[in-house]
């Protein structure tokens, strides 16, 4: 069957062997990306292209100002090369992976693993997530960096706050394309709904354009949907656009609401197994 | 005459086939539709939202912007509907599963078929918004009274659609030979999509020349939207290249078409 490690002998369950599962997953996850090496290297071309026109377009935004709501034209090419370099990782052009399984009647093996159905593809779309990030984001970020210039955080705390910030857009942006995907156990049409889905989050996450830039009435929309720290809060602290007492409170909203969005994918994935059927064969 | 007559009525018919199995599970439909409406609105809405901060793009205005965006975006969808079948994602499947024999063995002509072999008809509303938004700059822009309006503006959406029509065919011909090599077409068609969706003055002069001169796809809708504004032409070209330049696609279509019949030579199925 999976290369499940050997039930530990005795009633107690270590800590150790309770992660290994998920590891293992997870280290799985991450090998499977890099089986067609050709793809990505053409992916990463079409990538960089369209970075080369996002670039164009927000610096003839800027035309001679030297800064528009706190970004430079040089954050804005930073914003630029991160958003690009974030689209395989975070999946921010669509994830139908868990819809797929649901219509085939695959999620019924799934469901037979001796591990929470959230947990393994959590754990699983952790590792497609790192080894997207190995496989095309950092080659992003180097173009970026040998062909304009990128602007890095400027010390440890940062840093570690940007770490912190990028673990917690994975974790927010999965549960919410976890949730998404959820509508399959309801409607065949589930697919439809997702386009409609990820459509929005390419606009509220500020993946088309940093959500500084948007009206302050647009603004104030967006800051009542997790959209934002999907990938958006990331970059500003990047950049630097958010930092001291800011940061922290930044950090804080993208931890709530990936546990509200845990929370509603627990329910939700409660209620449809319920309701899920699937014929034998 | 009524050989093409009877090439209409069967292109007509298999269109039909078409529309009646895609309104077969009607939410979906309208779902999809929705969606892929989306896509484009958001995209745009997001350039139209920040655009009052900054006053404008590159000394161009949202009406000026709206012409350009609204143009390459119907034209786009336009030829991405009638030449889905071409498109590589498409045809590559058909090569790879071997059912592109099944296409020879009917007795119609083989690219008539292909091209009623995908018609996406949830891209129609994406249509009404690209119309709206190019509707939007027509009107609102400061366009110089010039009695070829009309004819230019129809040839230029012509020529684009010939352009990427042309490139959807010549993706779709590489899929005979490679499954890989596909991907690279996307930075010509969907980049060069967004790249005309722009003033061209905002790129380097590299860039603008590459798809100048080397690509034709500035002649198809940014030296005559030049012209109708009338604004001077790049690189010192004399104003009847705008007149000429929608001329650019059908020259790329024809040779896409030399190239598809090459390809078609070449195959050789899959023996199932």
């Amino acid at each position: 069957m999976t290369t499940t490690p050997a039930p530990p002998t005795g009633g107690h369950v270590s800590r150790r062997s309770r992660l290994a599962l998920p590891w293992a997953v997870a280290r799985l996850g991450f090998q499977r990306q890099f089986a067609y090496p050709q793809a990505a290297l053409w992916g990463l071309i079409t990538n960089s292209f369209f970075g080369l026109l996002r670039v164009a377009v927000l610096l003839a935004l800027f035309g001679t100002r030297p800064q528009v709501a706190g970004y430079t034209p040089q954050d804005a090419i930073t914003y630029t090369g991160l958003t690009q370099a974030f689209i395989m990782a975070f999946s921010l052009f669509g994830w139908f992976d868990f819809m797929r399984v649901i219509h085939r009647g695959e999620v019924a093996s799934d469901l037979l693993r001796p591990a929470s159905l959230l947990g393994f593809w959590a754990a699983q779309d952790a590792g497609r997530a790192v080894g997207q990030l190995v496989l095309r984001g950092l080659p992003m970020l180097l173009i970026f960096q040998v062909i304009w210039g990128l602007n890095w955080p400027p010390g440890p705390l940062a840093w570690a706050q940007v770490v912190l910030s990028v673990l917690l857009a994975w974790a927010c942006g999965f549960l919410f394309r976890f949730l998404v995907n959820c509508a399959a156990f309801w409607s065949p049409d589930a697919v439809g709904f997702g386009r409609f889905a990820w459509a929005v989050l390419g606009l509220g996450c500020g993946f088309l354009m940093p959500l500084a830039f948007f009206p302050e009435w647009f603004r104030a929309l967006l800051a009542w949907t997790p959209f934002p720290g999907m990938l958006n809060t990331t970059v500003e602290l990047w950049v630097g656009v958010t930092s001291g007492a800011a940061a922290w409170a930044a950090l804080g909203t993208q931890l709530g609401w990936t546990l509200a969005l845990l929370l509603l994918c627990r329910v939700t994935l409660r209620a449809g197994l319920r309701r899920l059927e699937v014929a034998g064969g | 005459m009524a050989d093409f007559r009877h090439h209409l009525t069967l292109y007509l018919r298999l269109l039909g086939a078409q529309i009646r199995s895609q309104g077969a599970h009607r939410t979906s439909f309208i779902l999809d539709a929705l969606g892929s409406l989306l896509i484009t609105a958001a995209e745009f809405a997001a350039l139209a939202l920040v655009l009052p901060r900054f006053g404008g793009l590159g000394g161009w205005t949202l009406s000026e912007i709206c012409l350009l965006y609204g143009l390459a975006e119907l034209a786009f969808v336009l030829m991405d509907i009638l030449f889905g079948g071409f498109d590589a994602p498409n045809l590559s499947a058909h090569v790879r599963t071997g059912s592109f024999s099944t296409f020879l063995l009917r007795p119609a002509p083989l690219t008539l078929q292909v091209f009623a072999s995908d018609f996406a008809l949830r891209r129609l509303p994406r249509v009404l918004l690209a119309a709206a938004i190019a509707g939007y700059g027509l009107t609102h822009a400061p366009l110089a009274a010039v009695p070829e309006t009309a004819a230019l503006l129809t040839a230029a959406v012509l020529g684009m659609i010939c352009f990427f029509g042309g490139l959807f065919v010549i993706g779709g011909t590489l899929t005979f030979w490679t499954v890989d090599s596909v991907e690279a077409m996307n930075v010509l068609t969907y980049g060069g999509r967004t790249l005309i969706s722009y003033p061209m003055d905002i790129y380097s002069a590299w860039l603008r020349r590459t798809f100048t001169y080397l690509i034709p796809a500035a002649f198809l809708s940014y030296l005559p939207a030049l012209h109708l504004l009338g604004r001077p032409l790049p690189d010192g070209l004399p104003s009847w290249a705008a007149l000429i330049g929608p001329l650019a696609g059908p020259l790329v279509l024809a040779g896409a078409f030399a190239f598809w019949r090459v390809g078609v030579r070449h195959y050789q199925g899959t023996g199932t």
